[in-house]
C-alpha cells in the first residue's frame, strides 16, 4: 500500500490493517511523519515527537498480535497543546508558558498511551483555548486545508482546537485530541469536515488540561469518522481520582452501539436554532440531513428552547469569570515566561510586566471582563444572574428531553471564513460563531458534530447532535446511520504540499 | 460607557496586569463593547431562580485528605532559571 493511501485511514482501518499484519506499526507512523514534514504549510503540528512515536511504533509492532495488545495499539495521534504532556513543551499556545515542560502527563492522554496509541506531537490551538478562529495562537493561525472554490484565500479552521481539526483533515494523523468549552471541538468539525465530539461534562478528566472555564471545559476526539470518535471516546473517558468533577460511570463499548436501527427515534428540532439564511446550501443539507432520518423511521418533533437567545451573554459571562481565576496561577514566579525587571522592581512588578508580556490581547481581555463581573458592586449583577439563567437554559432541555431523545441543529451560522475577517474591530462579533455550540457547555450535555457535505463555496458543513447526559452511545449510533446515507468524503485538493 | 477609564485601571490592578496608556482606550472600548452585550441578561426574570448546579456531588468519591511525598522537585525546578538550591527567587519582599 502506498503511502498516500496509508494516511487516509482512520483509526478503525488502520486498526483492522495492522492487526491482519497487513502493515506495520512503523510504517504507518513514518507515513504519518512523511506527511507532517510536508505540510508546514498549515501550521498544525507545533511539537513535533517523531522519536519517541518512533519508539512506540516498534513497541506496538512487537505486541500486535499478542495478549498484551490493547485497543489503540500502533495509532498515530494528534494531542491538542491544552494537553499536559510529560516531557514535552505544553504552551497552551501561550508567551507566559513559554518552554514549561510539565513534570506529569495529563490523565486523557496517559490513557491513550495506556492504550499503546502513537504521540505524533502536539497541535496549534487558540491561545488558553480562547478564540474561534485559532489567530489567538502565539504560533500564528493554521490554515483550513480546504479553500472556496477558484479562490486561495486562507481559511480559518476553527478554534479553539484548529490544530487538531486541520491535521485530521489533511490527513496528518489518524485522529486528534480536542477540547470544548464552548464549541472548541464541534465548530473546528464542522469547518473541515471531520467529525467532532464533545462528550457530557464530567465523561473525561480533567486533570492535566491546562484549566480555561472549569465548569465548561471537557475533552473529546476529533476523527474521520464516527466509528474512530467511538473508539477513541472509550480510550478517554472515565472516572479519575484526580478530578472530583469525573464521574462514577460506566464507560460503555461505543462501537459495539453503532449500525443500530433508527426506527421511532424522536429528534427534536428547535426554532430558535435556525439560519438566516432559508435560502442556502447550509439549510438544504440541514433538510436532507431530517428527510434521511425521517426515512429511516425516526419521529421529527419541533421543539423549542426559549433561553437560547440568553446563551452567548451567560457564557461570556462565566467562561471569562472562571478564566480569570483559573489564570491567576500565571505570576512568572515559577515557570514560563517572566519579564525583565528594572532594579527597584517588586514582587507586584514582577506579577504584572510578566502577565502584561506573557498573555494575548484575547486572554488579557476576558481576565479583565472576568474580573470585572466577580469584582465588589457588580458581582450580583452579572456572575449571579448569570449563573441563574444558566439554570433556566439548562431546565430548557430538561423540558425538551422529556419529549424528544436527540436534537439536531446546524453546528455553525458559516462554513470556515478567512482569516483576519473576524473579530478585529468588535470582539463580540467573532463569539457570535458559537451561538449554535455554547447553550450544551452551560446544560454540561453531550453534542457532536457531523459533516453532510459541501456549501455553495465548496467548504464543509457540519450539522449538531445534542443528547440528554451520558447519550453518546445513542449521539454516535444516530451520526453513523446519517454517516452511512450521506457518504461525505474529506477529500479537499492538497494544495499545501 | 458602563466602564470608565478609571475602572480599567481598577480592574487590571485586581487582575495583576500591567496596560500602558497607549493600549488603555482600545481596552475601554471592547470592554464596554462586552458589557453591553451581555447586559441582555437584565431582560429576564430571574425571581425563585436557583443559581446553576450540576445536581450531583462526588461528595465520596473525595480522595482521603493524606500526605504525600512528592519527590519531583528537580524536574519542577528545571522549568525556571529564577532558583537557588530548592527555592524560586523573586524580588525582596521584606525590607
Amino acid at each position: 500500500m502506498n503511502e498516500v493511501k496509508l494516511t487516509q485511514l482512520g483509526i478503525k482501518d488502520s486498526r483492522d490493517l495492522l492487526n491482519k499484519k497487513e502493515i506495520s506499526a512503523t510504517e504507518l507512523t513514518n507515513a504519518y511523519i512523511q506527511n507532517i514534514e510536508e505540510s508546514s504549510k498549515l501550521n498544525a503540528f507545533i511539537e513535533k515527537t517523531f522519536d519517541k512515536a518512533l519508539m512506540q511504533a516498534s513497541k506496538a509492532d512487537k505486541i500486535i498480535g499478542t495478549d498484551s495488545q490493547k485497543s489503540l495499539c500502533g495509532i498515530p495521534l494528534g494531542i491538542k497543546d491544552l494537553f499536559c504532556c510529560k516531557n514535552v513543551k505544553t504552551q497552551a499556545a501561550s508567551d507566559i508558558l513559554e518552554n514549561f515542560i510539565p513534570p506529569y502527563e495529563s490523565t486523557v492522554t496517559q490513557k491513550l498511551w495506556n492504550e499503546q496509541a502513537i504521540m505524533l506531537g502536539k497541535l496549534n490551538m487558540d491561545e488558553f483555548a480562547m478564540g474561534s478562529s485559532n489567530e489567538t495562537s502565539t504560533y500564528g493561525p493554521v490554515i483550513n486545508p480546504w479553500k472556496s472554490t477558484g479562490s486561495h484565500d486562507p481559511l480559518t479552521p476553527g478554534g479553539s482546537s484548529g490544530g487538531s481539526s486541520a491535521a485530521v483533515a489533511a490527513n496528518l494523523c489518524t485522529g486528534a485530541t480536542g477540547t470544548d468549552t464552548g464549541g472548541s471541538i464541534r465548530q473546528p468539525a464542522s469547518f473541515t469536515g471531520t467529525v467532532g465530539l464533545k462528550p457530557t461534562y464530567g465523561r473525561c478528566s480533567r486533570w492535566g488540561i491546562i484549566a480555561f472555564a472549569s465548569s465548561f471545559d471537557q475533552a473529546g476526539p476529533i476523527t474521520k469518522n464516527v466509528t474512530d470518535s467511538a473508539i477513541m471516546l472509550k480510550a478517554m473517558s472515565g472516572f479519575d481520582p484526580l478530578d472530583s468533577t469525573s464521574a462514577k460511570i460506566d464507560v460503555p463499548d461505543y462501537e459495539q452501539e453503532l449500525a443500530k436501527d433508527i426506527k421511532g427515534l424522536r429528534v427534536g428540532l428547535a426554532k430558535e436554532y435556525s439560519l438566516q439564511n432559508g435560502d442556502s446550501e447550509a439549510n438544504r443539507k440541514l433538510e436532507e440531513a431530517i428527510k434521511i432520518l425521517n426515512n429511516m423511521g425516526a419521529e421529527i418533533v419541533e421543539v423549542s428552547l426559549p433561553h437560547t437567545e440568553f446563551a452567548l451573554p451567560t457564557y461570556y459571562v462565566l467562561a471569562p469569570a472562571e478564566a480569570s481565576s483559573n489564570l491567576a496561577r500565571y505570576d512568572g514566579v515559577r515557570y514560563g515566561h517572566r519579564a525583565k525587571l528594572d532594579t527597584n522592581d517588586s514582587i507586584l512588578e514582577l506579577y504584572e510586566k510578566t502577565r502584561s508580556e506573557g498573555f494575548g490581547t484575547e486572554v488579557k481581555r476576558r481576565i479583565l471582563i472576568g474580573t470585572y463581573v466577580l469584582s465588589s458592586g457588580y458581582y450580583d449583577a452579572y456572575y449571579k444572574r448569570a449563573q441563574k439563567v444558566r439554570s433556566l437554559i439548562k431546565n430548557d432541555f430538561d423540558e425538551v428531553f422529556k419529549k424528544v431523545d436527540i436534537i439536531l441543529t446546524p453546528t455553525t451560522p458559516t462554513s470556515a471564513f478567512p482569516l483576519g475577517s473576524k473579530g478585529t474591530q468588535d470582539p463580540v462579533e467573532m463569539y457570535m460563531n458559537d451561538i449554535f455550540t455554547v447553550p450544551a457547555n452551560l446544560a454540561g450535555l453531550p453534542a457532536l458534530s457531523l459533516p453532510v457535505g459541501l456549501d455553495e463555496l465548496g467548504l464543509p458543513l457540519g450539522v449538531q447532535l445534542i443528547g440528554n447526559n451520558w447519550q453518546e452511545p445513542l449521539l454516535l449510533n444516530t451520526a453513523f446511520n446519517l454517516e452511512t446515507t450521506l457518504a461525505f468524503e474529506n477529500n479537499p485538493k492538497k494544495w499545501w504540499a | 460607557m458602563e466602564i470608565d477609564t478609571e475602572t480599567v485601571l481598577k480592574i487590571a490592578r485586581l487582575s495583576r496586569i500591567k496596560i500602558n496608556e497607549g493600549e488603555s482606550a482600545d481596552i475601554q472600548k471592547d470592554l464596554n463593547r462586552i458589557v453591553e452585550f451581555v447586559k441582555k441578561l437584565g431582560e429576564i426574570d430571574i425571581d425563585g431562580i436557583d443559581e446553576f448546579n450540576f445536581g450531583k456531588t462526588n461528595i465520596e468519591d473525595i480522595r482521603k485528605d493524606s500526605v504525600t511525598i512528592y519527590d519531583n522537585t528537580d524536574d519542577i525546578l528545571k522549568n525556571t532559571k529564577n532558583k537557588n538550591q530548592d527555592f524560586f527567587t523573586v524580588p525582596k519582599i521584606v525590607e
